[in-house]
């Protein structure tokens, strides 16, 4: 590849500032969120301003035989933007214009760029929020939450990113600009932004994206309970969902973020507790009155330790305060985490919480959780010291014993960071050899030649359109952790 | 291959209990056009098996759950092999605990809520014809009612799908967990296929909790700019409906009289129900009749128990078939809640000019209407030609907007003269590709999806 000769080709596109070439800059692309496995450099890095750009860009590297990796704010957890193959990463930065608010149609049509909470705050004055709310929420981007398919401690009540999306326009490989669904609902044909939605950048790009926007709820309530045991509080969470209600969040951290969060922030959680529900209802407000004491109710049932319940929004931010900074927390108990994403049916919790403290115990490791225990969400932090020998390899093989475990009660090896590069070889864990064939017409529908972001979401490729993908084995392989099945 | 032959090589699969020979087949028939024999797999293996045969015999397969909604798709075009998925009945699994549940796509939609009542739950599906719908229908039709406004459609709640595709190969989708984005969403894309992907063999579901309480205030309006008023105000509330619905005048008379609620004659009514728990569904319904009767709502009546039940069925099976207005033709229109009102009024005065009738329902707050064309006088000297002339100007219309127009049941005379989908836009090739990745013959419902797919 001659690479200068690209780099001024791309320049003359998009202009020389938006063009990324120098290794050093370059460095800051070589990984995502996910800091410790495999990084890549991509060979070039291009900022496009507007949607006609993308397409010359894509049509250029079409025309060199070159990955494309569509990046937003890079705070993908699985490595879904990074340039596993080399190639021309399209940072969608700059693309960050809200181009329509359609209030009175509760739509909002944006570029893929723009930060998650920047909608929110364009249209909160209207009494209206966008209510996917990614922990990244304030760094990530509308496109990398398409891409990914975010979810957010609020998912369990109003679903994950798919939820409120109505429509893409989408640069195909080709360099073909496609519109999937739009403002208006049940469109003709198939529905092809539900498919590309969560496809982690293997589709095409995203330059504009239709989505749904709510009216905020008349009240919320935010309650804090602490157990002493984790299976009291797993128990309160079945009966709060067995009494028929949906909170808008319903998350638990077990006795290791709590104890690193006490060294931390000094949140005054009981002493004794071994697990903390923080639990929180939206809508009417003598809906969630009585709904909140139904939760009380429950919780004095499991002899909760301490009931808190916030009375205004200043509480309330205290109260999230020990969730929202409790993956930060862990920092301080070790020197480097493998946060995993596993989903479980919620009524498996307490025997899967058991199973995954035995696999603390054989891999000689912490494991603290802190979960969306209402969908069943696990994100277990692996805690290991990259510095000393094997503890790495100990933490991987860790985490790929939580995932079989998630999969022998019928669960799911991520339930919102993705595939990437890091659960590549684990999806034929789920899914069979004829499972993956029909994802590969899907993807070889949208782009024959794999040249979307390669390396991503499907494991080993066997149809000929993925020929010029050459294949490397994951870490977790060469070290014998997993095998190819 | 003769029907003699084929339905004895189906009989060597299914066990001849299990295969209708072509002679009686016509209860099968689409727009007209009799399969040559109609099969029912008892499992996905044996419709694996069926469908493995047809692929080497080159035979098109139409899915068929329990027919009611057969009427959707262009005319097919070949007819070779009906599989009916009714011995699919099962419910594969229900764990309370996790509000989810896994059925085989022949059951019907009575039995799975009857099961699913039992422990307090529910799947909010209400289509028309809602009783008499199985799983798998529902499905592959993406069809919706009243509840979407709140609970969405099978897209929003289907979370694991089982597939028998074009080449026998049985498949899997998603898992039995709410959340999941490992791979592809592949439930997404068999939704609304109209089976020309894949068969849908099983689906997993997220279910809900029926409310303690659920009651529904019917405020009967003289003009639809008034009910528009009142419900743009009512959506942008915080006010948390399960259902908004929008009845135009024929099927406000129909529907609230049998819910024991008159409506004025000319009035155009809204149905909005409110479920949880009592003191905050009493103040709710209590802030919409207020709501309407500041925006001119001449009637109200609060609607519960049975009476409740009776109307969200009615509505649902509108036009009932003891009705002696008859459909002649149903359409969905899709557009932005704000032009639902413009739209049905619009769709009047068109229809009104063919010496037609037409009856509208919507899902106001979604943008969604169900339009259904009568004529009341006698529907035998109805000119198709005309219906589906009226048909491509009501769709050029709302295309022009920026909405859809899809026919969703309608005579073989009148979807000969129109387009069932209308334009779908430039994905349209990128719709082909992938209908040729999965089902390169051709076998699955040729002819009847969108473009010709």
């Amino acid at each position: 590849m001659d690479k200068s000769r690209i780099v001024r080709e791309l320049a003359a596109l998009v202009g020389r500032t938006w063009v990324i070439s120098d290794p050093d800059e370059l460095a800051v692309y070589e990984c995502d969120g996910l800091t410790f496995l495999e990084k890549a450099r991509p060979d070039v890095v291009v900022l496009p301003d507007n949607t006609e750009q993308v397409v010359e860009i894509v049509k250029l590297c079409g025309r060199e035989r070159l990955p494309i990796v569509p990046r937003g704010a890079g705070t993908g957890l699985s490595g879904g933007a990074v340039a596993a193959r080399g190639g021309v990463i399209i940072g969608l930065n700059r693309m960050n214009r809200i181009l329509e608010i359609d209030l009175a149609n509760q739509r909002a049509m944006v570029e893929p760029g723009l930060v998650n909470i920047a909608l929110t705050q364009a249209v909160q004055d209207d009494g209206h929020y966008f209510a996917p709310n990614p922990a990244s929420q304030a760094a990530s981007s509308i496109g990398g939450n398409v891409a990914e398919n975010a979810g957010g401690p609020h998912c369990l009540k109003y679903g994950t990113t798919t939820t409120h999306i109505l429509g893409l326009e989408v640069v195909l490989a080709s360099g073909e600009i496609v519109r999937f669904g739009g403002k208006t609902q049940d469109r003709p044909g198939y529905d092809l932004t539900g498919i590309f939605t969560g496809s982690e950048g293997t589709l095409g790009i995203a330059t504009k994206v239709i989505v749904r926007l709510l009216p905020r709820a008349e009240a919320v309530k935010t309650l804090l309970a602490s157990f002493r045991a984790i299976n009291a509080a797993s128990e309160a969470v079945s009966d709060i969902v067995a009494a028929g209600i949906i909170p808008a969040a319903l998350e638990m951290m077990d006795r290791h973020i709590i104890g690193a969060l006490e060294a931390w922030l000094r949140i005054g959680y009981p002493k004794d507790a071994d697990a903390v529900l923080l639990i929180e209802l939206d809508g009417p407000a003598a809906e969630i009155e009585a709904q909140a004491n139904q939760i009380k109710q429950i919780c004095v049932r499991h002899d909760a330790l301490d009931l808190r319940i916030a009375g205004d929004e200043l509480e309330r931010a205290l109260l999230w305060r020990g969730r929202k900074g409790a993956v930060a927390a862990v920092g301080r108990i070790t020197h480097d985490f493998y946060l995993q994403d596993g989903v479980v049916p919620r009524t498996t919790l307490p025997r899967v919480l058991r199973e995954i403290e035995a696999i603390a115990k054989r891999h000689a490791c912490v494991i603290a959780n802190v979960f969306h225990a209402g969908d069943g969400n696990l994100h277990p932090l692996i805690c290991f010291d990259s510095r000393r020998e094997g503890e790495l390899q100990r933490a991987l093989a860790a985490g790929a014993e939580i995932m079989r475990l998630c999969l022998s009660v019928g669960g799911s090896i991520t339930g919102e960071h993705g595939v990437g590069i890091e659960k590549i070889d684990c999806v034929p864990l789920m899914y069979s050899p004829d499972d993956l064939e029909a994802m590969r017409r899907v993807r070889a529908a949208f782009d024959s030649d794999s040249r979307c972001n390669p390396g991503k979401l499907l494991p080993t490729p066997r149809s000929c359109g993925d020929t010029n993908i050459t294949y490397r084995p994951h870490r977790i392989e060469r070290e014998g952790l997993a095998q190819r099945l | 291959m003769n029907s003699e032959r084929l339905t004895r090589a189906l009989a060597g699969i299914l066990g001849a209990d299990h295969v209708l020979a072509a002679e009686i087949c016509a209860s099968y028939a689409i727009d007209d056009h009799v399969p040559k024999a109609v099969a029912f797999p008892g499992d996905a293996q044996e419709l694996a098996e069926v469908m493995r045969f047809a692929s080497s015999e080159e035979l098109s397969v139409i899915p068929w759950g329990s027919g009611t909604t057969i009427g959707l798709g262009g005319i097919p075009a070949r007819v070779d092999l009906v599989v009916g998925l009714t011995r699919l009945n099962r419910i594969i699994d229900h764990e309370p605990g996790d509000l989810t549940a896994t059925f085989q796509a022949g059951i019907l939609l009575r039995e799975v809520q009857a099961a699913l009542c039992r422990s307090g739950q529910f799947l909010p599906f209400d289509p028309a014809g809602c009783e008499r719908r199985t799983i798998g229908g529902i499905l592959a039709t993406h069809s919706s009612g009243p509840w979407r406004h709140r609970y969405g459609t099978a897209r929003d709640l289907v979370i694991g799908i089982r597939i028998v595709h074009a080449d026998g190969a049985i498949t899997k989708g998603g898992a039995k967990v709410v959340k999941n984005v490992s791979g592809y969403d592949m439930n997404k894309l068999y939704i609304g296929s109209l089976g020309t992907l894949g068969i849908i063999v099983e689906a997993t579901f997220r279910l809900y909790p029926l409310p303690d309480v659920e009651r529904t205030w019917i405020a009967a309006f003289p003009t639809g700019d008034a009910a528009a008023r009142a419900l743009t105000q009512i959506l942008h509330s915080t006010i948390v409906c399960t259902r908004v619905e929008l009845l135009s005048t024929i099927a406000a008379q129909s529907a609230c009289r049998q819910a024991g609620c008159d409506v004025p004659a000319g009035a155009v009514a809204a149905a909005l129900s409110v479920g949880g728990v009592p003191e905050a569904v009493e103040t709710q319904i209590a802030a919409i009749g207020t709501l309407c009767r500041r925006e001119g709502a001449s009637a109200g009546c609060l609607v519960e128990g049975s009476a409740q039940t009776i109307l969200w069925k009615t509505i649902c099976d509108f036009p009932s078939t003891s009705d002696d207005r008859l459909s002649w033709t149903t359409l969905k229109a899709s557009v932005l809640p704000t032009q639902v009102v413009d739209t049905i009024r619009h769709t009047d005065a068109l229809v009104g000019r063919l010496g037609l009738e037409s009856a509208a329902i919507a899902e106001a707050g979604c943008g969604i209407i169900r339009l259904h064309w009568t004529d009341a006088q006698s529907p035998a000297a109805s000119d198709p030609l005309s219906i589906a002339k009226g048909i491509t100007d009501l769709r050029g219309w709302i295309t022009d907007r920026g909405g859809s127009l899809v026919i969703l049941s309608a005579p073989p005379a009148i979807k000969t003269a129109t387009d069932v989908w209308g334009p779908v836009g430039n994905a349209l090739p990128l719709m082909w590709t992938l209908k040729r990745q999965f089902d390169p013959k051709g076998l699955l419902n040729p002819g009847r999806f969108v473009g010709g797919i």
